[in-house]
């Protein structure tokens, strides 16, 4: 059976150090403005005061909105669901940048081309772990096959996270937990 | 000329518990990326963000390429020089100096962390071969905690921290490594993996509180009132190792009267934490050994900070997890250090040494002869500094500023020559660091960018400068070059240590000092008792408390009531990487923490811009509400965007009660620093 491969997201583990997006840039040297994982912060969510993360990249979906819009054809899907688009075809009508839900294509400024997060397939390939993946101090995210994967407890959307429904991204969570919390303020 | 491709070894020098190994790839001359060195133990093939961002500031476009002159301070009017114009300005004015003066104490050198590799400590060496110079002693940060367990285990060691692992509890005190330590996560996370807690004690709810089971909400300044009230419960529960105690501590009766004189509601009231809190912590403390206590640099920077890690070391004797394989009380080691020679730092000349966290003031102050140049090197001194008044008042009579750095700064603004330097990618060096263990060699990826020369490098074309203007004034050794430098910096001791017979052996990777895995398993100390000193006469022969009694933080006074902290954000250190175009893309508006509550007081709502001030200035910030911060105290991250405002103007330079003994000056107390705040 082909695989179905996604990233899964533990925020629980998350702290939101932004390795893995700097790491991702570092290897495929991308213009500053240019992010292909972006690090997100969850608002007031789940009982903590401030500041949960969760760290998204493409989400390489099953019904993948920037690849049905696109006029040129430059993406695709591989066998094993990874979401590619190919520069060469892109006349950088940023047509998939306005239907993905997720911001994810990004407009390279200096080559007039959109771009995105490939899944590190050159490496998956070779049975290497994605870039973002092996660089996180934390083991917060992971590529998993969701044809084989599972887990109780997994979810396919956070709050902030855009309706699953309309691309049916990859991309899975696990929520964090939170501690006991002993504060000044409950207890003078 | 062809280039080889190859992959070079280095050292992240930065002032960080991680010192990670790092490895370049090397392409027509050029670093194509970075990644961690699979082959360090500790970091494992991995880097923070800050340092996955490294080729940006390698070839930033803002890096200073040639020597600069600045035609009037401040003006912003700087000219490019050549470096022999450069070396003459300064040269000639070192000799006048000398010849006005008829001594170099005029000259001084004010350096700090910026770079911890020991080639900078080239600058020292040029220094000590002028004559008598103008130095600084001490360090802005780590000396309260230095003393305090010097006092009570009489060295600055820590057990391998990768320790953390075989703990059952493992206590984060008034430290963030989320942020600032990111490589001792994965060890953390392995122990409660397999079953250990995680405490988190802060006054603020950090980023690793926020992983761990217990968050403990302290009042700032108070962990003695906390480490003494647990102490206190588990002894008077019948729970402390007095086979340890009876053994291998000394003074133990006298502490433990003082203990049994403490009352419980008094320490609860002055620490913010609960009776039953307090309870159920010393239960889980006296229940879950091995115990780790990693006690961070943040608590002591308080008038009574020093006394504050007595008190937690003492409540890791109490406990009998002083030299526990996975427990113990964890501070910063000196270990690796202590590895090499520092030849640099020898000096046949009596210097005169000024108060590195009093500065401003004993810089204008020096007299017969005064200060007439100021050399500044690894700091960024005029965002840095307490008391940037007087520090800028100061400046006014000295005659000559030189700054080393690869950017414009704070400081650079203040100087009148600028002197480009290397970063770590374009120098050899080793860099030893204050947490784990290993020690690994950087080598040099590439060519230096434009102009840029090694603190070596500088040393030696001063040396030779003078000496050309005047036969025998400098005696640097100008023949030497890194590897006889480095030739110099290892013993043979040191190569058993490492398990080499040459440095040049590390270029096939990080080695570990052969150094004891859990410190004082041998219960041995290097105390004069050879205890564990609750009774340290070494502090009493100072005028310090023997006993880790309970000292009290600053008060605030009737008109400033609130604390204002700056702990580490992060993705910058001190000043260093923000201006790294990356980072700058991830980096959020810099803001205000305020409780809900005094934000209410004040008028203030989220969002709102704040103005935070006290006598000593004022500081515009974005305010934000947030639940993480207490109601008495403020937050505002060290993450320094404009350069047009400095939050250390605020501060004027209150220091710690330790410090003198490990680094020859007491600390700063930064978190002694009391401001108001309005809507501006
Ligand atoms: S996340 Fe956006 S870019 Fe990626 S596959 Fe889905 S629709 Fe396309
Ligand atoms: S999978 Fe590869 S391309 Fe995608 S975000 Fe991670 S490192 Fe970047
Ligand atoms: S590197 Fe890991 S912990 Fe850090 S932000 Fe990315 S996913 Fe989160």
């Amino acid at each position: 059976m082909a695989k179905k491969m996604g990233f899964l997201v533990n925020v629980d583990r998350c702290f939101g150090c932004h390795t893995c997006e700097m790491a991702c840039k570092n290897v495929y040297q991308l213009e500053p403005e240019v992010r292909w994982r972006k690090v997100y912060e969850i608002k007031e969510e789940y009982n903590l005061p401030e500041r949960s993360f969760m760290s998204l990249a493409c989400n390489h979906c099953e019904d993948p909105e920037c690849k049905r819009v696109c006029p040129v054809k430059a993406y695709s899907i591989r066998e094993d669901g990874i979401v590619l688009q190919d520069q060469s075809r892109c006349i950088g009508c940023k047509m998939c940048i306005m239907a993905c839900p997720y911001e994810v294509p990004q407009f390279n400024t200096k080559l007039k081309k959109v771009e995105k997060c490939h899944m590190c397939f050159e490496r998956l390939d070779k049975g290497q772990e994605t870039v973002c993946v092996a660089a996180c101090p934390a083991e917060a995210i992971s590529t998993i096959d969701l044809e084989e994967y599972y887990q109780n407890g997994i979810l396919d959307s956070l709050p902030g996270f855009p309706d699953p429904d309309i691309t049916k991204p990859t991309t899975r969570f696990i929520k964090p937990r939170t501690g006991i919390q002993v504060r000044r303020d409950n207890n003078g | 000329m062809v280039l080889q491709d190859k992959i070079t070894r280095h050292v992240c020098p930065r002032n960080c518990y991680d010192t990670c190994g790092i490895l370049a790839s090397v392409r027509n001359g050029r670093i194509i990326d970075v990644q961690g060195d699979p082959k360090h133990g500790y970091t494992r093939g991995k880097l923070c963000a800050k340092g996955y961002c490294y080729i940006r500031r390698v070839y930033s476009p803002e890096r200073i390429n040639q020597p600069l002159r600045q035609l009037g301070r401040g003006t912003g009017r700087w000219q490019e020089i050549s470096w022999d114009e450069a070396l003459n300005i300064v040269c000639e004015k070192i000799l006048t100096i000398k010849d006005r003066y008829g001594s170099t104490l005029p000259i001084c050198l004010n350096k700090y962390s910026g770079n911890f590799g020991l080639m900078n400590f080239a600058l020292e060496g040029l220094f000590n071969s002028l004559g008598p110079t103008t130095q600084v002693l001490g360090s802005p940060c780590w000396s309260a905690g230095l003393d305090a367990q010097m006092f009570d285990f009489g060295a600055n060691i820590n057990s391998d921290p990768e320790q953390l692992e075989r703990s059952k509890l493992i206590i984060l005190w008034g430290v963030n490594p989320a942020w600032t330590a990111v490589h001792s996560l994965p060890y953390i996370f392995a122990a409660q993996k397999n079953g250990a807690k995680v405490i988190t004690i802060d006054p603020y709810f950090s980023e690793t509180a926020k992983k761990g089971d217990w968050y403990i909400q302290i009042k700032p300044g108070q962990d003695g009132s906390l480490a003494l009230a647990l102490a206190k419960i588990i002894l008077e529960n019948g729970e402390a190792d007095i086979g340890f105690l009876e053994k291998h501590t000394s003074g133990w009766n006298l502490f433990k009267e003082y203990l049994g004189s403490l009352h419980l509601e008094e320490l609860s009231e002055n620490c913010g934490v609960q009776k039953h809190v307090l309870m159920e912590l010393a239960d889980l403390i006296s229940s879950s050994p091995p115990v780790f206590i990693w006690a961070g640099f943040g608590m002591q920077r308080y008038v009574n900070g020093g006394q504050n890690v007595r008190a937690i070391d003492a409540l890791g004797a109490i406990t009998g997890n002083i030299g526990r394989s996975g427990g113990g009380v964890h501070y910063a080691s000196l270990s690796t250090w202590k590895l090499f020679n520092y030849n640099f730092l020898n000096s046949s000349y009596k210097n005169r040494f000024l108060n590195i966290n009093n500065f401003a003031h004993e810089i204008s102050g020096a007299q017969s002869p005064p200060v007439k140049m100021l050399w500044i090197a690894n700091r960024n001194l005029f965002r840095q500094d307490a008391d940037q008044k007087e520090l800028v008042r100061a400046l006014k009579d000295i005659e000559l500023v030189i700054t080393i750095d690869q950017f414009h700064n704070e400081t650079t603004y203040y100087s009148d020559i600028i002197l480009p330097t290397t970063t770590f990618f374009e120098e050899m060096d080793i860099v030893p660091g204050y947490w784990h263990h290993w020690i690994a060699l950087n080598e040099q990826a590439i060519s230096p960018i434009a102009e840029a020369r090694s603190d070596l490098e500088i040393a030696k074309s001063v040396s030779g400068k003078l000496n050309n203007l005047r036969a025998g004034t400098c005696s640097f050794p100008e023949e030497m070059d890194e590897k006889y430098f480095l030739d110099r910096e290892f013993s043979p001791e040191t190569y058993d240590i490492l398990g080499i017979d040459h440095w040049s052996l590390l270029e096939n990777g990080p080695v570990k000092a052969d150094i004891p895995t859990v410190s004082w398993e041998n219960k041995k100390f290097n105390t004069p008792s050879g205890k564990f000193e609750f009774y340290s006469e070494t502090a009493e022969n100072i005028r310090l408390p023997a006993l880790p009694i309970l000292k009290q933080p600053s008060r605030c006074g009737e008109k400033y009531q609130l604390r204002l902290l700056n702990p580490h954000s992060q993705h910058c250190i001190n000043s260093q990487f923000r201006n790294i175009d990356w980072l700058q893309t991830i980096k959020q508006e810099s803001r205000i923490y305020i409780h809900p509550i005094t934000a209410n007081m004040k008028n203030i709502k989220n969002g709102d811009s704040v103005k935070i001030f006290n006598d000593n200035g004022e500081f515009f910030i974005k305010a934000y509400l947030a639940e993480a911060t207490p109601k008495d105290t403020i937050i505002v991250l060290q993450e320094p965007g404009d350069m047009t405002q400095n939050l250390n103007k605020l501060f004027q330079g209150v220091t710690t009660d330790m410090g003198n003994k490990c680094t020859g000056n007491p600390g700063l107390a930064i978190g002694e620093n009391f401001v108001d705040i309005s809507i501006s």
